[in-house]
């Protein structure tokens, strides 16, 4: 009986923190429920504040992809996020390896000069490197576009950070075992550390995706145009069409929502650091 | 699961070094609509050139699918008839990325991305032209009767008495009413012309409590009613000599307190942003617009508005003497950049499309809506004809016919830093602010912009 009545009160004085946590959840739902919705409706609908589905949305994808090269710009952005999240991954878990594993002074120093880097915005960054390319005739190359992100200093700490987690040990034992240090990174490291690989890329790939000003400075012709690319070609005549503009969007953030929701729980793990 | 995940790096790996062999490679696997000949110029050394290597092929940097690169793609079309070989490759550039482009550029002294021909807003041009003369041509050879456009709009892209820029389309000020709501208070499009501020006060004063609505809708940071009001009289919020001209400014102190008169008497509803200020009008919560003549396109696609709209020219600035009932705000024009490689056919094809041709803006306009700035344009039967949206009014003819009135003033390479200075005071004023605090704040800040 007592145990029914403490279940009681804690569940009465749960209420309000339900109330408020439900209260965020639909703040935060509505946005999306709202960009759904709006792909279905026409423009005018749209604003004319109408929140309900409506039923034009084959109605805006049709305007949508006569208008725009949907599924090329869908192409590309997954080429270029797929190959900057993969060498990304690869580059940064490297480095992040190197720094904590084969550590000494030099590298500590080396490490916090890299931490400054991630201090220099990316506009500032922005015509040094539009020079470089230039001069190494990277422009409108794949190379050109995924470079500036493959390795970054954020990405390199994360891996660095996450590294502490893995046992020592275990190098040793594999060393005694006779593997190389490549192997032990490969064998051992990697897959201990999917976790972190899976948060990283969770990041990495999201970045990618939705990066816009870089393309659209070294990329300089209609066949690399990316989702945000179009998303952008979308807001800038005199004719906003709401309805057409909310399906672009839907397109563009279902590829990140699917990889998101994908690695949903090793992005948790990843993030705090959990070695397996 | 090892070797998975080693497979997936080694698939990673291969496709870097490939895209990065084949230079543009990313392209081509993935473009199969891409033509023969776009195909051929992939080669790294070839596919970094933004503009054409001289030949018959032009780029161009443009926005807005449905009127700026639609007209584009049909003068390029008029002049491939006559022209056998001639094609252009319309690039969707933003107006806001065609400036970041220009400024990278610019700064790294690299124009070789650049496009030939690039559209700019006329209310960005003159900064760029001023900070960067060397990325664009002066068009002093090129075939074009200037008197046949507006001295306003040439204005725009000329520095020094040299032209820069071919005009395109027209930002002539319409004010734009809702006829059922004006005669629900008893009013119609003819009480609203050629008026004054004042009197517009009078008559919005009086449809808001007739009806409850507003007689204009504006925007409170981005929006130009106010800048409109000053260049219609004329003048500007900097000076003859280039700086800030807020304080002191008598033309420009009449019109702010014409306009916070406006919104403190519930003639103007004020809204935050571009997408309440198209939701006043779509909800019928405004009876009015006045703004560039562009916005008739946003009207026209709420289509049960149809044949309730009427336009006419917008109130004139009281006790101002140079005051005029009409100005301009937005329009873009072309420019050839300095990167073209074949400048003498960029002008060819300018001057005798959109530099000449009242076939090619009658031809354009039943498609686009781009009403030309072109003034013998105006005369023709196309533009003559009524328009059922507008209750049948023949707009585009008026439209032409306004911008041959439009006064010119001092431009103003910040056009936008002064209009968000101004803005940002009348919304001090309106919420208590002292005026001359207000004023002398944005004189402040506008200096400041300046000098960056």
């Amino acid at each position: 009986m007592t145990e029914k009545k403490n279940k009681s009160a804690i569940q009465r004085r749960l209420v309000p923190t339900y109330v408020f946590l439900t209260i965020v959840s639909i703040i935060s739902v509505f946005p999306l429920y709202w960009m759904i919705s709006a792909a279905t409706n026409t423009s005018t609908e749209v604003s004319r504040g109408r929140i309900l589905p409506g039923t034009h949305f084959m109605e805006n994808f049709k305007n949508l992809t006569a208008q725009q090269p949907l599924w090329r710009a869908l192409g590309n952005s997954f080429f270029y996020a797929i190959l900057t999240t993969v060498v990304c991954l690869l580059v940064c878990s490297i480095a992040g390896y190197g720094f904590e594993i084969y550590h000494d002074k030099a590298k500590d120093r080396l490490f916090s000069i890299l931490l400054l880097a991630m201090m220099v915005p990316q506009v500032a960054t922005m015509v040094p490197l539009f020079q470089m390319f230039s001069k190494a005739k990277l422009l409108n190359t794949a190379v050109g576009f995924i470079l500036p992100m493959v390795s970054t200093p954020f990405m390199i700490m994360m891996f660095r950070q996450n590294a502490r987690a893995f046992p020592i040990d275990i190098i040793e034992a594999a060393r005694i075992d006779g593997l190389n240090e490549v192997q032990i990174f490969f064998r051992m490291f990697f897959p201990t550390m999917r976790s972190t690989y899976a948060a990283a890329g969770v990041i990495t790939f999201m970045n990618a995706w939705n990066s816009y000003l870089w393309p659209k400075v070294i990329m300089t012709d209609n066949k690399s145009l990316t989702m945000p690319m179009l998303i952008a070609n979308l807001i800038t005549g005199y004719v906003t069409d709401y309805g057409m503009l909310m399906c672009g969007v839907l397109f563009c953030s279902i590829p990140t929502m699917v990889v998101f929701f994908v690695l949903q729980k090793q992005f948790a793990e990843g993030i705090t650091g959990a070695v397996k | 699961m090892k070797k998975k995940l080693l497979a997936v790096l080694l698939t990673g790996a291969m496709a870097m070094s490939l895209a990065a062999c084949g230079g543009g490679s990313g392209d081509t696997s993935q473009d199969s609509a891409a033509t023969s000949s776009e195909a051929s110029s992939s080669e790294a050394s070839s596919s970094e050139e933004s503009s054409s290597e001289g030949g018959d092929k032009l780029t161009i940097w443009a926005w807005d699918q449905t009127f700026n690169i639609l007209s584009m793609q049909m003068a390029a079309d008029q002049y491939a008839a006559e022209h056998e070989g001639f094609e252009v490759e319309i690039i969707e550039t933003s107006s806001d990325d065609c400036q970041t482009k220009l400024t990278t550029c610019a700064n790294a002294g690299d124009y070789s991305t650049m496009a030939d021909i690039v559209l700019m807003q006329d209310n960005s041009y003159q900064k760029y032209l001023s900070s960067y003369p060397d990325a664009f041509t002066d068009l002093s050879n090129i075939n074009i009767n200037w008197d046949d456009f507006g001295a306003l709009k040439q204005s725009y892209s000329m520095k020094d008495g040299v032209h820069y820029g071919v005009p395109f389309d027209n930002g002539a000020v319409i004010a734009c009413y809702r006829t059922d709501i004006l005669s629900e208070a008893g009013y119609t499009v003819a009480d609203l012309t050629d008026i004054t501020w004042s009197r517009f006060i009078e008559i919005g004063k009086d449809v808001h409590e007739k009806t409850g609505k507003y007689l204009l809708s504006s925007e409170a940071n981005g929006g130009d009613t106010l800048m409109m009001m000053i260049q219609s009289c004329g003048a500007n919020f900097i000076n003859d000599s280039g700086q800030a001209y807020i304080v002191g400014n008598e033309v420009g102190d009449a019109c702010i307190d014409l306009y916070v008169e406006m919104i403190q008497n519930d003639v103007i509803k004020l809204v935050n942003n571009w997408d309440e200020y198209i939701s006043t009008i779509t909800n019928g919560e405004a009876a009015g617009i006045v703004n560039g003549n562009w916005i008739t396109a946003t009207l026209m696609t709420t289509e049960d508005q149809s044949g309730l709209w009427e336009i006419t020219n917008m109130p004139s600035v009281d006790g101002v003497a140079s005051a005029t009932n009409y100005a301009n705000n937005g329009g873009s024009s072309w420019y050839i950049t300095s990167n073209c490689k074949n400048v003498d056919l960029a002008m060819d094809f300018l001057a005798s499309t959109f530099g000449s041709s009242t076939d090619f803006y009658d031809a354009i306009l039943p498609n686009t809506g781009a009403i030309a700035c072109y003034l013998p344009a105006g005369e023709s039967a196309v533009y003559n004809e009524p328009n059922a949206y507008f209750n049948d009014q023949a707009i585009f003819s008026t439209i032409v016919g306004y911008s041959a009135n439009i006064p010119e003033f001092i431009s103003n390479p910040y056009h936008y830093e002064a209009r968000e200075a101004v803005n940002t005071a009348v919304i001090n004023i309106v919420n208590g602010t002292d005026k001359a605090a207000a004023l002398q704040e944005a004189q402040e800040t506008l200096e400041f912009k300046m000098s960056e």
